[in-house]
């Protein structure tokens, strides 16, 4: 069965046009789903609305076979706890230290002692590779430190699914190397994953399942090697097409 | 023209201008706090208040920025007794000015209000804070720092609004300087002396203002 499955979820901003269209996806643990797709596609908010950012009008989504009721303080609170998310612009708390934006939630929501959940911040940064920037307030970081941040922040929460929002796009390209490396090594450690990405060659690499999005709706599910070698639908073959020739 | 400086005249009067400059910082503190407490719930009535309320603030803010501070304190002093409500000089004068002082602080906590990171609120919400939680903090350390600096500005500014409190006879630094004055009639001397006063005063309130901002905020202001 299925561990995320959604079924028929719909979603627009502010009752205008449809940002997510009738999409319908199951993912097994331990996945690492690419989503791929123009810019608009809904990439992005396919993974706001399984935070309970965006809420959806129509729709349903089961995690680990339970339903999750976006409308239900108790079911989105439960829903949070599950879900990680790390956004594009990082959206570290500036006013916070790197060790205390990644401490901060599991004390102040999972009521964690916090010894113990700084001494694991301080591994989770190490691992992230800002062992040295404990103390370091985000604008002192440079843009792929702040995502690294992001990412370890994400983890304290030990989510069963990480979601990353074009984490590496408002990055200078040096600098896309570090955080590519960091999901990597999360790979690697079998984390359950949903990645919206323009890195192709990254997604064909680490994605077990890729999923292409156009205008709210899924065009086409499939392995990496389908996706980008044997794309089916004409859609598809127009964007990859157009993004393999670079 | 021949003008012969003799700061000897005026020096052993040096300490009774200090004590002055102490009463300076007393009016602009009082004037400031009140100010920045009316300022306050004035911003928040015109973010989330009901429309009279906003109406309210809104002809306040108007009235107090739109006329002189003298006139406003002329009014408090000379008009209000008319209806029965005798004040002390120096009470009409911190009077005068913490109103004003509340219009313009409306004014800017009203835009520091209006400058939140829906990011960080996003990432907040996301990570399953609470809305109090949000609000403590992530919301309000960051109206803290963005209205640090213009308030410690309106801060500066009130110190030197104090000198028209002389115009009452109430008896802070320029009030002290036209006494001294009048007593000594060595105009450059007194004067120079007390510009040098206030330059001191206000220096050190910025100095001491940048590193609190920094202390409590992170602020980079700049000392000098």
């Amino acid at each position: 069965m299925a561990f995320l499955a959604l079924d028929g979820l719909s979603a627009s901003y502010g009752g205008g046009k449809d940002v997510l269209s009738d999409v319908t996806l199951n993912f097994a643990k331990g996945e690492v789903v690419g989503l791929i797709g123009p810019s608009g596609s809904g990439k992005s908010s396919l993974l706001r609305a399984l935070v309970g950012l965006l809420k959806p009008h129509a729709g349903r989504v089961t995690l680990g076979g339970a339903p999750v009721d976006y409308g239900n303080r108790e079911s989105l609170r439960s829903a949070r706890d599950r879900f990680a998310i790390v956004f594009q612009q990082y959206n570290l708390f500036q006013n916070m230290t790197a060790l205390r934006n990644v401490a901060i939630a599991p004390t102040l929501v999972k009521k964690r002692k916090s010894a113990e959940v700084e001494a694991e911040a301080r591994s989770l940064l190490a691992k992230v590779g800002l062992g040295e920037k404990f103390n370091a307030y985000p604008d002192e970081l440079s843009g792929g430190q702040q995502q690294r941040v992001a990412i370890a922040r994400a983890l304290a929460l030990h989510p069963d699914i990480l979601l990353l929002d074009e984490v590496t796009s408002a990055l200078d390209p040096e600098l896309v190397g570090e955080v590519l490396d960091t999901i990597r090594a999360l790979h690697a450690d079998g984390m359950t994953m949903l990645i919206v990405s323009h890195e192709m060659a990254f997604i064909r690499e680490v994605a077990t399942t890729v999923v292409f999005m156009d205008q709210g709706r899924v065009v086409e599910v499939g392995p990496p090697t389908q996706i980008f070698d044997a794309p089916q639908s004409p859609r598809l073959r127009d964007f990859t097409a157009r993004i393999l020739r670079h | 023209m021949s003008y012969t400086l003799i700061y000897s005249q005026v020096t052993g009067h040096i300490p009774y201008l200090l004590a002055g400059a102490w009463l300076t910082l007393q009016l602009a503190c009082i004037s400031f706090f009140i100010g920045w407490a009316i300022g306050l719930v004035n911003a928040s009535l015109l973010v989330y208040g009901p429309r009279p309320a906003r109406l309210a603030v809104r002809a306040y803010v108007t009235f107090f920025i739109n006329t002189p501070l003298l006139v406003q304190i002329f009014f408090i002093f000379f008009v209000l007794p008319d209806m029965g409500i005798l004040l002390s000089p120096y009470a009409a004068v911190a009077i005068g000015m913490s109103l004003n002082a509340g219009a313009y602080l409306t004014e800017i906590q009203r835009a520091g209000f209006g400058s939140l990171r829906r990011a960080e609120m996003d990432a907040a919400a996301a990570m399953g804070f609470s809305l109090v939680q949000t609000i403590w903090y992530v919301v309000l350390p960051h109206i803290a720092k963005a209205l640090y600096p213009p308030l410690a500005n309106q801060f500066i500014i009130q110190v030197m609004t104090t000198s028209i409190a002389a115009i009452f006879a109430v008896e802070e630094l320029t009030g002290r300087a036209y006494n001294v004055n009048s007593l000594t009639f060595r105009a450059l001397e007194v004067f120079s002396i007390t510009a040098v006063i206030y330059v001191l005063l206000t220096i050190a309130c910025s100095l001491a203002l940048a590193l609190l901002g920094r202390w409590l905020f992170r602020v980079n202001a700049k000392v000098f």
